[in-house]
C-alpha cells in the first residue's frame, strides 16, 4: 500500500518481514516448485505465447498455400494437419490457457486483494498438465501423425476405418489431457472467488473482470465434461471396440455432434468472455469512470455462458434434424444477442460518457468492439435457418467466427498486454509503436478476415486444399493471404514493442493510469505477497477510494491486518465476504511437477496401447497424491 | 474489522479441542469444501454425459436391450444399491463425530462405512466379470454404454474406498483442522457418488421398462 510513498520505518520492516517469509527459492528449482499464482501466471503467459506462434505459422502455412489457385506448398494430407492443429491450437492451447491461465492466474488475486489462489498446488498442477498436454499434442506432429480431421473431428472421418493412424488417439487423448488442465483452473478459480475475496468485497463489489472470469471457469466445469465424455467414447470406439458412433450396431453418427456442440458452443463463449472481462478493466481505466450499468453487465457476462449452453444445435443446421428442433435452437440462439447488446451499450455509453484517452489499450478495446459487432451481425444472419443451411461450411462461416475469435477475444488479449504490461513488469511500453501496432493488426486482420464473407458466399468451402482459377476466388485469396502476413508484422510489432519496453522502458511507477482496481495500489512488479495489509474494500473500484487507501497506509504502520504469522491470508463468506478465518497457505511443492510427470506416462502409454503400463502408471499417479497430502498446512 | 484479531487462524488447531473450537466458530465453510462440491459438480457432469448417451442411443434403436440380450436383473442389483446407499449413514457420522473432536468414533463410523462399501465393491466386480462373459463389450451400442457407464461408477466406487482408506490413515495421528475438513469433504464425495450409483443403476435397470 504504502509504495506510493515512503514507508515508515515500521511498514518497511513489516514489508521486509513479509519479502523473506514469502521469497521463492532461486533458479529454475525455484520455478518448478513455485506455488506463486504471478509466477505461474507467467509460466502461462510464455507457453501460451509459444503455441499461439506454432498456431500462427500453420495459418500462415494455409494462407500461403491459398494464396493462388493450384499450390502445393504442402501435400493435402500435410494441410489437412494444420488446419486441425491450428483450431486445436488456438483454442485449447492459446485463448483458454492465455485468458484463464496467464490473465487470470496473474490478475485475479491481484484484483480481489489475496496473497494467492485458493489452492496453490493445484494451480501449479494445472499449469504443468498443460504444459505436458501441449507437449504430447506437439509430438505428433513431429512423429507425421497429427489430428487431421477438422479441430471437430466429426465421426465416421475420425473413426478407425477411415483413419487407421494414431491420429485421432492423439487428439482424443491431448484433449482429454489438456481437460483435466482446464477443470482444474476452472475449480481453483470458482472457489478463490467464493473465498479469498478481500473481506469488504461483497459480490456486488467484486471488480467485472472477475465476474467474467467467474463465467468462463462456471462454463469450463460444465462444458468439458461432455467433451472428455465424447473423446473417451471415440478412443473406446476406435481401440477396444465399442459401438458408439457405428450405425450398424445401433450406435449414432450423430451423437459425436451433439456431445461435441454441448461443449462447443459454451466454449465460444468460455473463449470471449474473459476477453469482455479485460475490456472491462482497460475501459473504466483510460474513461476515467465507472463502467455504465455494472450490475447489468456482470449478469450479461453470466448470462452470455449460461444461455450458451442451450444453443448447440445451430451447428448442426443442415444435418438433418427435425425442423422443430431447428427453430427452437434458433430461437435460443438468437437470445444471446441480448446479454451481448447490453455488453456493447455499456462498453460504447462508458466511452461517449467518460473521457476517453485512446492509448494503445483502449485502441485496442474499440478495435475489438468493431470487429465483435461485425462478428455479431454475422452471427444474427446464422438464425436464419434456410441461410445458414446454404452457408455451412463455406468461408462464411470461417469469416464469422474469426471476426468473433480473433477480433473479439485476441485483440482484448492484445490490449491487456499493454495495459498490465507496466504492472507486471515495471516499465512503461511506447506510445506510438503501440498505436503503430494497432492499426497495423486492424488493417492487417480485417483485410486478412473480410474477403472471406465474399468468397463464402460464392461457395468456397472450408478446409479445401485448393481450388481452380478463373471462378472468382482467386483475387479474395490473395488479399486474404496479404492480410494473413499483415498481421504478423502487426504481432511482431507488438511483441518487439514489449521486448524493447521491458529493456528499455521508462519506470511506470505503481499506477500509471490510475487504474480503478486493486492491483495499481501496489508496486509494479508485485511483491511476492501481494498486498502488505489486507486491504479494504468499500466498492467496485477501490483504488479510487483514496479514503480507503490512507487507512490500509495506517494499517500498515500501526502493523494492523498484516497476518505475518506464515503464510497466511483471510478466508471469507462466499456472498458478503465477512471476515471468517484466517489460513495457512501452502508454498513450494515439488509434487504438482511430480504428479503431472506420472499423469503424462499414463497418455503417453495409453497412446501407444500399453494398457497394463498405463494402469501401472495411474497407480503412481496416486501414490503422488498420497506424498501431495503427506504435509499439512501446519507444518509448512 | 475492528476485531479481526477475534478471527480464527484455523490451521493452526492440532489437537482434539482446539479443533473443536475452530469448527463450531466457523461461520461458513472452508474452501476444502467448495474445492469437493467443484469436484462433485464436474463428475456429475460427465456422469449426465454417460445418461444422456444412454437414453439417446435407446430412443434411437428399435430393440433395448437388442434382441439376443436378456434385460438386466432386478434384485440383486438393487439390493447391492441399498447396502451402498446405507453407507452414507456411517460416512455422515464419521463427520459429526470429527466435527466434535470424537477420533474413535469417527474412525469406527468410517470403518463401518468401508466395511459396506467394500462388500459392495467386491460383489460388483464379480458381477461385472461375470456379465462380460455373457456379452462382450464390443458387442453393440447397448453393450458399450452399459459397460462404460457401470464401469465409470464402480472407479468413482473405488476412489472413494481409498479416500477412506487414507483417511484412516491421516487419523492415526489424531485431529488436525485439515483432517477434519478432509473428512467433511470425503464424506460429501461419498454421499454424490452413492447418489449417482442410484441414477446410474436407475438408467441400466430402466432398460427392463
Amino acid at each position: 500500500m504504502a509504495i506510493a510513498t515512503p514507508p515508515s520505518p515500521a511498514a518497511a520492516e513489516t514489508m521486509e518481514r513479509l519479502e523473506r517469509m514469502w521469497q521463492s527459492r532461486p533458479g529454475v528449482l525455484g520455478w518448478l516448485t513455485t506455488t506463486d499464482h504471478k509466477r505461474i501466471g507467467l509460466l502461462y503467459f510464455w507457453t501460451t505465447l509459444v503455441l499461439f506462434g506454432a498456431g500462427g505459422i500453420e495459418a500462415l502455412l494455409i494462407r500461403t498455400q491459398l494464396i493462388a489457385p493450384n499450390q502445393n506448398l504442402v501435400s493435402p494430407s500435410t494441410y489437412d494437419e494444420l488446419f486441425t492443429l491450428h483450431g486445436m491450437t488456438m483454442i485449447f492451447f492459446f485463448i483458454i490457457p492465455m485468458t484463464t491461465g496467464a490473465f487470470g492466474n496473474y490478475l485475479l488475486p491481484l484484483m480481489i486483494g489475496a496473497r494467492d489462489m485458493a489452492f496453490p498446488r493445484m494451480n501449479a498442477l494445472s499449469y504443468w498438465i498443460f504444459l505436458a498436454s501441449a507437449i504430447f499434442l506437439y509430438t505428433s506432429l513431429f512423429m507425421g501423425m497429427a489430428p487431421n480431421a477438422g479441430w471437430f473431428d466429426y465421426v465416421p472421418l475420425a473413426n478407425r476405418q477411415f483413419n487407421p493412424g494414431s491420429n485421432i488417439d492423439f487428439y482424443c487423448l491431448g484433449i482429454i489431457f489438456n481437460s483435466i488442465a482446464s477443470t482444474l483452473t476452472a475449480g481453483q478459480f470458482i472457489v478463490t472467488m467464493f473465498k479469498s475475496r478481500a473481506p469488504g468485497m461483497s459480490f456486488n463489489r467484486m471488480p467485472l473482470f472477475c465476474w467474467a472470469q467467474l463465467a468462463a471457469a462456471f462454463g469450463l466445469l460444465f462444458a468439458l465434461p461432455a467433451l472428455s465424455a465424447d473423446t473417451i467414447f471415440l478412443f473406446l470406439d476406435r481401440n477396444v471396440g465399442t459401438h458408439f458412433f457405428d450405425p450398424s450396431r445401433g450406435g449414432e453418427t450423430l451423437l459425436w455432434q451433439h456431445l461435441f456442440w454441448i461443449f462447443g458452443h459454451p466454449e465460444v463463449y468460455i473463449l470471449i468472455v474473459p476477453a469482455f472481462g479485460i475490456a472491462t478493466s482497460i475501459i473504466p481505466a483510460f474513461t476515467q469512470r465507472r463502467l455504465v450499468a455494472f450490475p447489468l453487465v456482470a449478469i450479461a457476462e453470466i448470462l452470455v455462458v449460461f444461455i450458451g449452453f442451450g444453443v448447440w444445435a445451430h451447428h448442426m443446421f443442415a444435418t438433418g434434424l427435425p425442423t422443430i428442433t431447428l427453430v427452437f435452437f434458433a430461437a435460443a440462439t438468437a437470445l444471446v444477442v441480448i446479454p451481448s447488446t447490453i455488453q456493447v451499450f455499456a462498453w460504447c455509453m462508458s466511452f461517449v460518457l467518460g473521457l476517453a484517452r485512446f492509448k494503445t489499450p483502449l485502441l485496442f478495446i474499440a478495435g475489438f468492439i468493431f470487429m465483435f459487432v461485425t462478428g455479431g451481425l454475422t452471427g444474427i444472419m446464422f438464425v436464419a435457418i434456410p441461410f445458414d443451411q446454404q452457408v455451412t461450411d463455406t468461408y462464411f462461416v470461417v469469416a464469422h467466427f474469426h471476426y468473433i475469435i480473433f477480433g473479439a477475444a485476441v485483440f482484448p488479449i492484445f490490449g491487456g498486454m499493454y495495459y498490465w504490461f507496466p504492472k507486471v513488469t515495471g516499465k512503461l511500453y511506447f506510445e506510438l509503436p503501440g498505436q503503430i501496432s494497432f492499426w497495423v493488426l486492424f488493417a492487417g486482420t480485417n483485410l486478412l478476415f473480410f474477403p472471406m464473407h465474399i468468397v463464402g458466399l460464392l461457395g468456397m468451402p472450408r478446409r479445401v486444399y485448393t481450388y481452380p482459377s478463373g471462378i472468382g476466388w482467386t483475387a479474395y485469396n490473395l488479399a486474404e493471404s496479404i492480410g494473413g502476413y499483415l498481421t504478423l508484422v502487426g504481432i511482431l510489432l507488438l511483441l518487439g514493442n514489449l521486448v524493447v519496453s521491458y529493456f528499455r522502458g521508462e519506470p511506470a511507477g505503481p499506477d500509471p493510469w490510475h487504474g480503478p482496481t486493486l492491483e495499481w495500489t501496489i508496486s509494479s512488479p508485485p511483491p511476492e505477497y501481494n498486498f502488505a495489509v489486507v486491504p479494504k474494500v468499500t466498492s467496485p473500484y477501490p483504488n479510487w477510494d483514496a479514503a480507503d487507501r490512507e487507512e490500509d497506509r495506517r494499517h500498515l504502520d500501526e502493523g494492523v491486518l498484516v497476518l505475518q504469522h506464515g503464510h497466511e491470508q483471510p478466508a471469507v463468506t462466499p456472498v458478503d465476504a465477512r471476515f471468517a478465518e484466517i489460513v495457512e497457505m501452502p508454498h513450494e511443492s515439488p509434487w504438482p511437477v511430480i504428479l503431472a510427470f506420472t499423469l503424462s506416462l499414463v497418455f503417453v502409454m495409453l497412446v501407444i496401447h500399453k494398457y497394463g503400463v498405463a494402469g501401472i502408471m495411474g497407480i503412481l499417479c496416486l501414490l503422488a497424491l498420497v506424498g501431495w497430502h503427506s504435509k499439512e498446512p501446519q507444518e509448512s | 474489522m475492528t476485531d479481526y484479531a477475534a478471527v480464527p487462524r484455523t490451521t493452526e488447531a492440532t489437537d482434539a479441542a482446539a479443533v473443536t473450537r475452530v469448527v463450531s466458530q466457523r461461520v461458513s465453510k472452508p474452501a476444502a469444501w467448495w474445492g469437493m462440491i467443484i469436484l462433485i459438480a464436474s463428475e456429475a457432469t460427465l456422469f449426465g454425459a454417460f445418461v444422456g448417451t444412454y437414453y439417446y442411443l435407446r430412443f434411437n434403436t428399435v430393440a433395448w436391450p437388442p434382441d439376443g440380450l436378456p434385460k438386466p436383473d432386478l434384485v440383486a442389483p438393487l439390493i447391492l444399491l441399498g447396502v451402498l446407499v446405507l453407507s452414507s449413514l456411517p460416512m455422515q457420522i464419521a463427520s459429526r463425530a470429527a466435527r466434535a473432536g470424537r477420533l474413535a468414533r469417527t474412525r469406527l463410523a468410517i470403518v463401518a462405512a468401508l466395511v459396506l462399501q467394500c462388500g459392495y465393491f467386491v460383489y460388483e466386480i464379480h458381477d461385472f466379470r461375470d456379465q462380460l462373459h455373457r456379452f462382450d463389450i464390443t458387442r453393440d451400442a447397448y453393450s458399450s454404454i452399459y459397460y462404460t457407464l457401470l464401469g465409470a461408477d464402480h472407479g468413482h466406487v473405488l476412489l472413494g474406498i481409498l479416500f477412506n482408506f487414507w483417511l484412516l490413515w491421516k487419523l492415526a495421528r489424531g485431529f488436525t483442522t485439515y483432517r477434519v475438513n478432509a473428512v467433511q469433504a470425503v464424506t460429501w464425495y461419498w454421499h454424490a457418488v452413492n447418489i449417482l450409483t442410484v441414477v446410474v443403476i436407475g438408467t441400466l435397470l430402466s432398460a427392463r421398462a
